[in-house]
């Protein structure tokens, strides 16, 4: 009896949560007046043309074109992010070091700062240094442990290790690199595919750094080409066009976290931010 | 030097094909331009992109050794790209610019490259001398005009049609459609405070008709009394409040913040007229069915007095000051401006071309017809003013739309906010201008 | 006196300082330039094309007498005021809900998650654009239900509401800090507290809460310092609007730095912000003092 209620409560809830995205589908397939008219998601008929209409855009590149342009930031740049943030995260769990202490509190400051106040002067930087319109300024930033929270939740998982490991290693002959390496590093793999997913669905997710710093269209990601579409004009301009392509441009973020869901909820639960 | 050659590496990337340097072997187009890659940017609806990226192709296949990289998107948000650009010293070679950026970020003249060097590539004697001094900023030629453009009044005709209606032709016509289309829930006309800021447009051109005051002058001086201010917006009150236009809290409700040419409502025609540059009209003219959309009378008051009206040049192109090419940047943008094949591909999605031998090629070839052209015989015909770039400014554009926001929502009352805005535009001019 | 470094044998104190060196160079290149730049500028007029006219602490005076700004922080201040608190409530009760050993709870667990994994993607802005207009999904569903449709973007409450309502729906990143500390709760408690005869709620205000005090505290830490920059959602849903009831403070800096192109004004507000998100985390951090244990 409780059981069904919780159930009930959860099912719930679940369609709440997920009804917005059923009906971004549903609708992607339906004249303009339908969207308009009915709230019930599965279109009346089901013609899956639009889809390969949405994946022409107006630039004379498919959609495929620009998948590549993310996932050549997103590869980069999910490779930059782990390797620097396990380095920083080992050295200020495992080691003593002059000034610890006001790194440790500058670190933690970083996580706090607004991000806008950034942009411009960033944007001078990476004038000054010639890459802008390159992915350089997007792509670069974390091989310097940009991103306080992955190192945060590595030093979590870090500690979690009994030091006695590095020790018996350490008296077997490893240097630190090597214990890194071969004992550290595997105890932390579902953290480790935490922060790629992360990485995959802000790298997703943002809009504004691209914006700024990449001017050709050619090397638009997806966020941007999403843009330059909903402002489109197209012939008889249909609404399902744009939310088809609203639904491609989620489709990887939602796959990516659908594949890695396991070994990402442990590593962000097990390590987690939490107390 | 180092930022030469990081250039000059990209160029190379860009153009695999000639990677061998300037001494293997390439022939220059016409013997004196150099093999180079250069950036043009633009903004605008599909109409033009689709236009101008065709264009870009056939100077592509005429000058394999003069790459062109196109840069383009939707208007929102554009300003504040190039912007960026221009702080930054990134900007393309080649630009369409707004009329107002000549004062926002070449106050002296200085801010884009001086076009009266450039004439051995750039013909500048298609153009007449008064459409070629919009471009001047400080006796320097900044950007030339691509066309010369005003507002126009555009109607869906089946719309109308359904009514029996006329196209109004006076202000009280346009009210007393309000009545009429009211009793079915349909509207004669949209203006919106987004960043287009149709609804105050409107509401100067009645007052400028009316007074005969221009609202900003030509170097930035507020031309408009308090009163005149007071007067503009009861008059888009009364727009409201005779039915001829949503209000503004009825249009946020039904589209949110989304474009009027991509709301159920215009495309239904349920929202039956628009207020829109001649040479962006064709984003309108596409939603609709084909020959749908048709331009509408300027408005005159009751005695015939139709003055007030106000053109612009719609559009100009620069070259940036920073450009390592402005020789080849100028035979592109010659090619743009001037050449026949171009503006046949072209054909008036940045409206009515200015240069003579574009508008000529057009006109053979019969393709001068079409909305844009509609609208600026229309023109043509009145006696019009010259928009001031200051009144295109942002921070401006910012003014307006909160009083008449606030007028309503009876947020204030139309004194109350026309005082606010003759202080804060009287400042903002003041300081702007020195 | 000499400090003494708790380092493994053989292990040399710089070693630490290497592997936080991709850190190190990243603070002072990608934080401290650009902040610093940022003070600097704040100190001046700036157009970004002309060279900057240093004028002290002009723009600090300016924001006294500029009702925008004024707006904008009224506007941050309760976005953050309405959306924390209600983002806590509703991610620790899905927690509670969650927490239960039963069948497929981990089918649940990861559809309350997807929505937050979606951020502000523009595809989900574009969606909730969509959802709330006049004849939008929302108002078929009140329809639906027999109430009345709302006017969503025309009233500056609602129109705040929509951000809200899409905040509130990407709640899982708070569920599952929250889920992961109920985790860490032995059973044992609970079976004792219900041998002594308290009630699940009586054992909920007794055990659970106290417990988890630390993990609401860092929650609500974090949500406060996301709200109070909030900007992609009415950047791109409102516009800030009607009537600048969504104009929030990041907003009106991308506003004054890109739009009107008063880039001194605008690292000068930057500024602010950092400041005022400093002083309500403090302000939580005093509030809270006697409810936490340090950490």
């Amino acid at each position: 009896m409780k059981k069904a209620a919780a159930y009930l409560l959860l099912t719930l809830g679940a369609a709440v949560m997920i009804y917005p995205l059923l009906w971004l589908a549903g609708a992607s397939l339906k004249s303009n007046d339908e969207i308009f008219s009915s709230p019930w998601f599965m279109p009346e008929s089901l013609d899956l043309s639009v889809y390969a209409r949405a994946w022409q855009t107006v630039t004379g590149h498919t959609m495929g074109h620009y998948f590549l342009n993310t996932f050549a930031i997103i590869i980069p740049k999910t490779l930059f992010a782990v390797v620097s943030s396990v380095l920083t995260a080992y050295g200020f769990s495992r080691f003593d070091f002059p000034f610890k202490r006001l790194f440790y509190a500058l670190f933690m400051g970083t996580m706090f700062m607004p991000a806008i106040v950034t942009i411009m002067p960033m944007y001078l930087m990476w004038s000054r240094l010639g890459v802008l319109d390159t992915y350089i300024p997007l792509t670069v930033p974390a091989l310097f442990a940009a991103e306080g929270s992955f190192v945060f939740m590595l030093i979590r998982f870090f500690s979690g290790v009994p030091k006695e490991f590095d020790e018996a290693a350490r008296i077997d002959g490893c240097n630190s690199v090597q214990i890194l390496v071969h004992i550290l590093v595997p105890c932390v793999r579902p953290v480790i595919v935490s922060i790629s997913v992360f990485t995959f669905l802000w790298t997703m997710n943002d809009f504004l750094t691209p914006l700024i710093m990449i001017s050709s269209v050619e090397k638009y990601p997806l966020s941007l080409i999403l843009r330059l579409s909903a402002d489109s004009t197209g012939n008889g301009y249909e609404q399902c066009k744009i939310l088809a392509m609203s639904v491609i441009g989620l489709i990887p973020s939602i796959a990516v976290f659908g594949l890695a869901q396991k070994k990402f909820i442990s590593g962000i639960t097990a390590g987690g931010l939490s107390g | 030097m180092k930022k030469y050659i990081l250039t000059a590496a990209a160029g190379c990337l860009a153009s695999l094909s000639a990677c061998g340097g300037n001494s293997a072997g390439f022939t220059p187009p016409d013997g004196t331009l150099d093999k180079c890659t250069l950036r043009f940017s633009w903004w605008g609806g599909d109409d033009r992109h689709e236009a101008t990226l065709n264009a870009i192709e056939l100077w592509n296949s005429k000058h394999p050794d003069i790459t062109i990289v196109p840069e383009y998107g939707g208007w929102d948000g554009w300003t504040e790209k190039v912007g960026t650009q221009l702080s930054g010293g990134t900007e393309p070679d080649i630009m369409q610019i707004n009329y107002d950026w000549l004062i926002s970020f070449s106050s002296d003249g200085k801010g884009f490259y001086d076009l009266e060097l450039l004439t051995d590539y750039l013909d500048l004697t298609q153009f007449d001398r008064d459409v070629l001094s919009f471009g001047e900023v400080g006796g320097v030629l900044n950007g030339v005009t691509v066309s010369v453009s005003g507002r126009g009044l555009f109607y869906n005709s089946e719309t109308y049609k359904h009514f029996g209606a006329e196209y109004p032709k006076t202000w009280s016509e346009l009210i007393n459609l309000g009545e009429k289309f009211h009793k079915e829930d349909i509207y004669p006309l949209d203006v919106d405070i987004q960043s287009g800021g149709t609804a105050w447009y409107l509401a100067v051109v009645y007052v400028q008709q009316q007074t005969g005051r221009q609202f900003i002058t030509i170097d930035g001086e507020l031309g408009f009394t308090e009163d005149d201010i007071k007067e503009a917006l009861d008059f888009y009150k009364k727009l409201e409040d005779g039915h001829v236009i949503r209000t503004i809290d009825m249009r946020t409700d039904e589209d949110g913040t989304a474009a009027l040419y991509q709301s159920p409502e215009f495309i239904d025609g349920r929202v039956a007229g628009v207020l829109e540059w001649g040479s962006s009209v064709g984003k309108y003219e596409m939603t609709l069915s084909e020959g749908v959309l048709e331009a509408g009378p300027m408005l005159s008051d009751d005695s015939g007095k139709s003055g007030g009206w106000m053109i612009k040049p719609s559009l100009l192109y620069a070259i940036s000051r920073n450009t390592k090419n402005p020789d080849e940047a100028a035979a592109f943008m010659d090619f743009m401006l001037n050449d026949t094949e171009a503006a046949s591909l072209l054909g008036t999605t940045r409206g009515i071309p200015a240069s003579r031998t574009a508008e000529e090629s057009l006109e053979k070839s019969g393709r001068l017809t079409g909305l844009a052209q509609e609208n600026d015989a229309l023109l043509e015909q009145l006696d019009t003013m010259t928009i001031s770039p200051y009144m295109e400014l942002a921070q401006m554009k910012e003014y307006y739309n909160s009083a008449i926001e606030k007028v309503s929502y009876n947020a204030a009352d139309s004194a109350e906010a026309a005082h606010e805005m003759y202080v804060s535009i009287t400042e903002y001019l003041e300081r702007i201008r020195k | 006196m000499k400090k003494k470094y708790r380092n493994p044998v053989g292990v040399c104190k710089y070693s630490g300082l290497l592997f936080i060196t991709p850190f190190l160079a990243g603070f002072l290149l990608f934080t401290l330039y650009p902040f610093a730049s940022s003070f600097i500028l704040g100190l001046t007029e700036y157009d970004g094309i002309r060279q900057p006219e240093f004028t002290g602490f002009g723009n600090f005076r300016k924001m006294l007498g500029d009702s925008s700004f004024l707006n904008a922080a009224a506007v941050t201040l309760k976005y953050t005021a309405v959306l924390v608190p209600l983002k806590l409530i509703f991610s620790l009760l899905a927690a509670l809900t969650l927490n239960m050993e039963i069948k497929g709870m981990g089918v649940y667990r990861t559809i309350f998650y997807i929505p937050s994994i979606l951020g502000s993607n523009l595809a989900v802005v574009i969606m909730w654009q969509f959802l709330f207009t006049s004849d939008g999904l929302v108002n078929q569903l009140l329809e639906l239900c027999g109430l009345a449709p709302v006017g969503w973007y025309g009233d500056s409450a609602h129109a705040m509401g929509i951000i809200v309502l899409l905040r509130l729906w990407e709640f899982g990143s708070a569920m599952i800090i929250f889920l992961n500390a109920l985790r860490d709760i032995p059973c044992e408690y609970y079976e004792a507290a219900k041998v002594d005869g308290c009630g699940k709620i009586r054992s909920f205000f007794s055990i659970t809460l106290p417990l988890l005090r630390n993990v609401i505290f860092l929650n609500l830490i974090l949500q406060i310092i996301a709200a109070m920059q909030e900007f992609n959602a009415p950047y791109m849903i409102t516009g800030g609007g009607p009537l600048k009831g969504t104009y929030t403070l990041g907003m009106l800096i991308y506003d004054e730095m890109f739009k009107y192109r008063e880039m001194g004004y605008a690292n000068a507000l930057s500024w602010v912000m950092f400041t005022l998100i400093a002083a309500v985390v403090a302000a939580a951090f005093g509030f809270t003092k006697r409810h936490r244990e340090d950490i």
